[in-house]
């Protein structure tokens, strides 16, 4: 079975409850070798498609191949897919060791073989001295690379990721996460999906991003070029974090005015559009403290926090709640009058609609 | 699809195993409610409704029921406190608790009606332990099979000995189970304990207690050993409950079908009673905010 | 103020249990002189101690013998919990990892059924479960009386383990399943030792009721499989004397008050609820 055009391909897809729809009319060839980020919120569908392709979820219509396999056919445990959770899921009354030989074990490896392969592994995600412990007995992020570990010495056609990283701190978040792409790049035979709320992670991460939203998949990339080109304020606001701020505007007479307070010549990529009203996007990093000049507005601080290296501060202004990033640790107190300018060349134009009309490029 | 298989395979051989031994026993109280069997009259010929009727006018049956209100509500009360209590002192607190925790189980592992036995030998008016310790301290014999009130303290006093460890084995290992994290923030706030006990462990363990108060109010409602080895429902009938009574009627004066009836009539009740019951405790143990 | 309220209450409570066990045991020790006129509670002070009532109950003065009864309350306890904690575990597991439903009935409805079945009296239960064994020809046989402690013990373990399962994470099991195991291999492979606590404890249970049952062993068994409780009700019938009684009563204990040790032991080990976090 194994070569390298075992494809994962999803054909309309669709999973609902009595109440909701999960997911609807999703389609997608995924091909072994690359990295799939799913980029979505908490309840945008990502662990219920990965759910669905590993099994624990019926799909209520549409058809799942692997290969020349009807993959929705095959219950879960003959799939032979590897699975990583959010939280830190091991088998806790099994040593290290006997976690991660266990799957290889179920698939008929021999003993001696499983041992050997286990080992090499827990070598590769840096456990080797742990072998002997619990998962209980080792921290978060180690339990993690156990899990991890499981789930990669199978060799599986299919590695889904759920957020493994979510509930670790800030600091391992960094350090798993360039494991991983040295980790997943030797897997040229799997499909390897990996689910996250981080756009960082799926910039650094990715071969290609999915954005799901609603439980659909609204669009899909390389990963820069959907961040660019968000087709969408939904995709915008998700592959910004912070979320990217959105403002009604005109465009009228070679301006752009936003609630007849901030107002400034329309920028040379807004040029070609029409007269109109639109939406405008600005990433928090591109937000400019400070300034004098007309595209500015005075306003108050709401509230102020330090998150990693970076200091984000929401403003209210007239126009509406702006969203800055500021390097370094910052103090502000709330209510405290600060002045915003916005970089007119760095602005992402939207229909009323939603769509996107224009993207300032690189 | 295979996983309905597997669903199945897990609940049914119990479900059905439990079906077969109870379905025919069932069917055949229902059937024999509406016969005439009894004591000279066996066999399943047709009497209609006519033990219904005569159940309805039963004063004995009514007021067995009533006295079970007594019993079951009393003891399954007091065992809850007592073994709360214990609980609580034997979950934290001081040195030799895990001998205590031993002997404050062992009641539970004895056998209730050998123990029921060995009480009625503590109660005996002439002979027995309770009046021969109440007259070195002087104070007079006490009838306890003759009268009403010593009878019942009797037998409570066998119920709330023999099932309260039940109580306190139940809520120890609820106790044992709590997260620490929030008595440590009330321990940090300055909470007393009496307070954190009220704010924070009684309401973590609410879901725990309300499985043990329905378990013991369902065991606590059939209490037979003890009535049968104290008191036989003596003095008269002052401590008959419905249990006993139907032991009475349908076994000892094989009464069968009228046994069977008052059985049925028992289980309704039961099943009304939990079902109420059971809706009370949900909307009260909702949880709130701590 | 705090600790003599609590001190108080563990002397108290403590002396509460030991009063019928003690006397019970002193009363087994005693001659008919100790006995029959008045109370007396001190050996070698109030009476000088035989092993009279001990001699009538094991065989030896040929009055009665209660290990037969002992062996047979062993076998019954034993078959029955056994066969209440496989098919009552593995009910339990189902109710708390799938949906069953059957029109308007729901897995709550399930466990209520299962715990309904303690609700009536065995009095009223005696008389059909007697003519089912007798048209089984089951009547005074072990098989017989397992099946119906059974339907008793089997609803015990369900409503325990059903909590129980539901605190072990799902994603535990699924995981085993991705990895290759079916859905009972995976109950089995890794649920199962994970409930290790879970099981003693309704295990414990399952016995202690299994044990203690009188009811159904006076009315559905006979001489062949006389057990515990009622060897020493009959006992209790005759006119056994005292000292016997007490004796038998202290016999038919001892082999459970064994079991707290136990059980206290996985309370203290954090072996009951909560064991995985």
């Amino acid at each position: 079975m194994k070569g390298s055009t075992v494809n994962l391909d999803l054909r309309s897809v669709s999973v609902d409850t009595e109440t909701e729809v999960i997911l609807k009319d999703i389609s997608f060839k995924f091909e072994p070798g690359k990295i799939y980020v799913l980029i979505g919120r908490t309840t945008s569908g990502k662990t219920s498609l990965m759910r669905t392709i590993a099994g624990l979820i019926e799909p209520t219509d549409g058809e799942i191949h692997l290969g020349e396999e009807r993959l929705d056919e095959v219950p879960i445990w003959d799939r032979g897919i590897a699975m990583v959770y959010q939280q830190f899921i091991n088998y806790p009354h099994r040593t290290v060791l006997n976690n991660v030989e266990f799957p290889l074990l179920r698939a008929g490896v021999s003993k001696a073989d499983a041992k050997a392969q286990a080992l090499a592994m827990l070598e590769k995600v840096g456990l080797s001295e742990f072998k002997d412990r619990k998962p209980s007995q080792l921290s978060g992020g180690q339990q993690q690379r156990v899990a991890i570990a499981r789930a990669l010495v199978r060799n599986t056609r299919v590695i889904l990721l759920d957020e493994p990283l979510m509930n670790l701190d800030y600091k391992l978040r960094e350090q798993l996460r360039e494991e991983f792409r040295t980790l997943f790049k030797g897997t040229a035979d799997s499909v390897t999906i990996y689910a996250t709320t981080e756009p960082s992670e799926a910039l650094f991460l990715g071969d290609e991003l999915l954005v799901m939203h609603e439980g659909r998949v609204i669009q899909h990339g390389k990963p820069d070029f959907v961040f660019e080109n968000p087709s969408s304020i939904d995709v915008a606001q998700i592959v910004n974090d912070p979320p990217m701020t959105i403002l009604d505007a005109e465009i009228k007479d070679g301006k752009v005015n936003i609630g007849n307070l901030i107002t400034f010549p329309t920028p040379a990529h807004l040029k070609s559009e029409k007269d109109g009203k639109y939406k405008i996007g600005t990433r928090a990093s591109e937000v400019i403290l400070g300034g004098s000049e007309s595209n500015s507005e005075e306003g108050t601080v709401s509230l102020s926090e330090v998150s990693g290296s970076e200091t984000l501060l929401y403003v209210k202004l007239n126009v509406g709640e702006v969203v800055l990033q500021l390097e370094g640790i910052h103090d502000y107190q709330i209510g405290q009058a600060v002045t915003i300018s916005l970089a007119p060349n760095r602005i992402f134009l939207f229909n009323m609609d939603g769509t996107l009309c224009a993207a300032p490029g690189n | 699809m295979t996983s309905k298989f597997y669903k199945r395979l897990f609940l049914l051989p119990g479900l059905l195993l439990l079906i077969a031994i109870i379905i025919f026993p069932l069917l055949f109280t229902i059937r024999v409610s509406m016969a005439n069997w009894n004591v000279s009259h066996s066999g399943l010929d047709w009497a209609g409704g006519a033990n219904w009727a005569r159940m309805f006018h039963d004063v004995n049956f009514w007021s067995s029921l009533f006295r079970l209100f007594y019993f079951s509500f009393i003891t399954t009360t007091l065992q809850y406190i007592l073994g709360f209590t214990a609980a609580m002192y034997a979950w934290k607190g001081f040195a030799s608790r895990r001998f205590f925790r031993v002997l404050w189980l062992v009641p539970l592992m004895t056998t209730p009606s050998v123990m029921a036995i060995v009480w009625r030998s503590i109660f005996r008016e002439d002979i027995g332990a309770a009046n021969g310790l109440l007259s070195k301290i002087g104070i007079d014999p006490i009838a306890w099979s003759t009268q009403i009130f010593p009878a019942t303290v009797t037998i409570t006093i066998a119920e709330v000995w023999q099932w309260t460890p039940f109580m306190f084995l139940i809520l120890l290992a609820g106790l044992l189970s709590l997260p620490k994290e929030q008595f440590l923030s009330a321990e940090i706030d300055g909470a007393t304990p009496w307070r954190t006990f009220w704010s924070i462990t009684f309401p973590l363990m609410a879901p725990i207690s309300i499985g043990a108060i329905i378990i013991r109010l369902i065991e606590a409602s059939k209490i037979f050993d003890s009535i049968f080895n104290l008191t036989s429902a003596g003095p008269g009938n002052s401590t008959e409950t419905p249990a006993y009574y139907l032991y009475t009627r349908g076994l000892r004066e094989f009464q069968i079908s009228y046994g069977a009836t008052m059985g049925l009539m028992y289980l309704i009740l039961a099943i009304l009673t939990l079902t109420i019951l059971g809706q009370i405790f949900a909307r009260v143990s909702k949880p709130r905010g701590i | 103020m705090k600790k003599i309220l609590k001190y108080s209450f563990i002397f108290i409570w403590s002396t509460f249990v030991l009063v019928p066990l003690s006397w019970a045991l002193v009363t087994s020790f005693k001659p008919p002189a100790a006995v029959n006129n008045g109370a007396t509670f001190i050996p070698w002070l109030q009476f000088q101690p035989t092993l009279d009532g001990w001699k009538d109950i094991t065989g030896i003065s040929g009055y009665a013998n209660l290990f037969p009864p002992l062996i047979n309350s062993a076998t019954v306890t034993f078959f029955s919990t056994l066969i209440s904690l496989t098919f009552g575990c593995m009910a339990a597991y189902g109710l708390s990892r799938f949906s069953y439903g059957w029109k308007n009935y729901k897995n709550p409805d399930i466990i209520f059924f299962f715990i309904s079945q303690r609700i009536m009296p065995p009095a009223v239960l005696a008389v059909p479960f007697f003519i089912l064994l007798k048209t089984l020809h089951l009547l005074d046989t072990k098989l017989g009386l397992v099946l119906v402690l059974t339907s008793g013990l089997m609803p015990i373990v369900v409503w325990l383990l059903v909590d129980f399962f539901n605190q072990l994470p799902k994603e535990i099991d699924e995981m085993a399943m991705l990895e290759g195991c079916n859905p009972f291999e995976a109950f089995v492979r890794t649920i199962l030792p994970l409930a290790r606590p879970g099981l003693t404890v309704a295990g414990m249970f399952a016995i202690i009721f299994g044990w203690n049952d009188l009811f159904f062993a006076l009315v559905l068994t006979f001489t062949n499989v006389q057990t515990l409780p009622v060897a020493v009700v009959a006992l209790n019938g005759t006119v056994t004397p005292f000292w016997t009684l007490s004796a038998s009563a202290i016999f038919s204990i001892l082999p459970l008050v064994g079991l707290a040790f136990v059980v206290e032991r996985f309370l203290s080990k954090g072996g009951f609820a909560g064991a995985v976090r």
